[in-house]
């Protein structure tokens, strides 16, 4: 059945989305803070 | 020492009183409001036959929904006013935070005594109430009030030093009232009802204890610099 | 935080996810496949709890020793996480008790006690809004962070049971005992680990954002 792979799947995207999301945000902090 | 800080704070409250007496805002508004209140709520709910022990459920709920309106409409200027008038500055020399705090707390529970006292008679006889436990009613109300009157001081505390202290302090006094009415209305429900009161006051007590005891440790940073 | 421990943190996440959906067993007494749901539903709950705590600690510490710029801003960024993950939480408790209960909201006690949870925090933000002068500001909003210190585990804790045992309807508690299965126990507390995990990476960089902006805003004066 391919329910429970559908949303397994649907949640890896929505995590993975996430997850690079906010190493995006440690690199711009970090950028930031060497600036000072 | 004690002695000292008694008369301070007993100081603090007989000047709330004095100004009370000669301005008379805070208490004509609260009488006023839960008179309105009690009065429309027993003329809208006349018509529909309820059983006693229906008319008990609501009208808990509804003292104690007016407590807490009245308490948010009248109480959150307790301490806006000092700072406006400047009288904060002297406050702050003349007595100790805890002194303070205490003085206004006592002045608000005696402004809510004062309303339950009202509210209450009026009540039982507007919704033709039985009361099976006339001392665990009293104990309810005291407790719920007493909760309600050191929570009310504290967030006023709070809310004197920002913008738009009214508003403010409904946002703030929601959240910390509703477990305390809940407890409230529930202890009030057995008392009239005859249902077991005494689990709900413990817990009650509890609450009240744990806003009292933050209440003295935090109003001294509150109050300050 | 280090790279190589933010790829484990994915990978860990992602495993649990898998192992939610395909290894841990389903619970006795859900419907279908229901039960998953909280392997999400509970450890969002519990990390906004550990966010608040995180909060009150935090400022405890500004109030009791120094009162750095940082100790303020941390607290700031706890609760707002905290109230995140707290929404998160409501939000598939309420899609969780509509498939069990066909309602998205019926004021079961464990509801009404994350709501009132929320507003607590959203108070917070409110202060926070309202008071102009730095000093004054953190002062208060970390007061009234120590104040929830004591009184979030009440909300929390305390006031779901209390509520139960006001209503009489016969509320199923499906939050009680569901960890009986040692395999929903382990997918269970490796996603508490994970989300806790989460939060602690999202609050050191919300915090270092914030501490960035106060610097600029101070700069510009």
């Amino acid at each position: 059945m391919g329910g429970p792979t559908w949303v397994t799947a649907v949640n890896l995207v929505i995590w993975t989305g996430i997850f690079l999301y906010l190493l995006r945000l440690e690199r711009r902090v970090n950028d930031l803070e060497r600036e000072r | 020492m004690s002695s000292g800080w008694t008369a301070e704070a007993a100081a603090v409250f007989a000047k709330d009183w004095r100004a009370e007496r000669r301005a008379r805002h805070a208490v004509a508004t609260l009488v006023l409001f839960a008179i309105t209140t009690l009065v429309i709520a027993s003329l809208a709910l006349g018509p529909i036959g309820a059983t006693p022990g229906e008319r008990s459920d609501v009208a808990s709920a509804l003292l104690w929904i007016l407590l807490l309106f009245a308490a948010a409409a009248g109480l959150p200027r307790v301490f806006v006013h000092e700072e406006e008038s400047h009288t904060a500055t002297v406050l702050r020399l003349a007595a100790r935070p805890s002194a303070v705090f205490a003085g206004k707390l006592a002045w608000v529970a005696s402004l809510l005594a004062l309303l339950e006292a009202v509210a209450t008679p009026l009540a039982l006889a507007l919704f033709d109430l039985p009361v099976a436990s006339p001392g665990r009613l009293v104990l309810a109300l005291g407790a719920g009030g007493a909760g309600l009157a050191a929570a009310t001081t504290l967030l006023a505390a709070i809310v004197a030093q920002g913008r738009g202290a009214t508003t403010l302090f409904a946002a703030l006094a929601f959240p910390l009232l509703v477990p305390l009415a809940v407890l409230a209305v529930a202890a009030t429900r057995a008392a009239l009802g005859g249902g077991d009161a005494g689990g709900v006051l413990v817990q009650l007590f509890l609450y009240d204890s744990t806003i009292m005891v933050a209440g003295f440790l935090l109003f001294p940073v509150i109050w300050a610099p | 935080m280090k790279r190589p421990l933010l790829w484990l943190l994915w990978g860990w996440m992602a495993t649990v996810i898998v192992a939610a959906f395909h290894w841990a067993p389903l619970a006795e007494g859900f419907l279908g496949q229901s039960s998953r749901i909280l392997f999400f539903h509970v450890p969002m709950a519990w990390v906004s709890f550990v966010a608040f705590m995180v909060a009150g600690v935090r400022s405890l510490a500004y109030l009791a020793g120094r009162r750095t710029e940082r100790r303020d801003q941390a607290a700031a960024a706890a609760i707002e996480i905290g109230l995140l993950f707290a929404l998160l939480a409501t939000v598939t408790g309420a899609i969780w008790a509509r498939i069990m209960w066909n309602s998205w909201w019926n004021w079961d006690p464990r509801q009404a006690s994350i709501v009132v949870a929320l507003l607590f925090y959203a108070a917070y933000l409110a202060l926070r809004a309202a008071v102009a002068d730095r000093e004054a500001r953190g002062r208060l909003c970390a007061a009234y962070a120590t104040l929830g210190l004591v009184v979030a585990p009440f909300f929390y804790f305390v006031l779901p049971r209390l509520g139960f045992t006001l209503h009489p309807e016969a509320v199923i508690n499906a939050q009680g005992k569901v960890e009986v299965e040692p395999r929903m126990l382990v997918v269970l507390l490796a996603s508490s680990a994970g989300f806790t995990a989460l939060f602690f990476w999202m609050h050191q960089l919300r915090t270092r954002l914030a501490l960035r902006e106060a610097r600029l805003l101070e700069g510009s004066d």
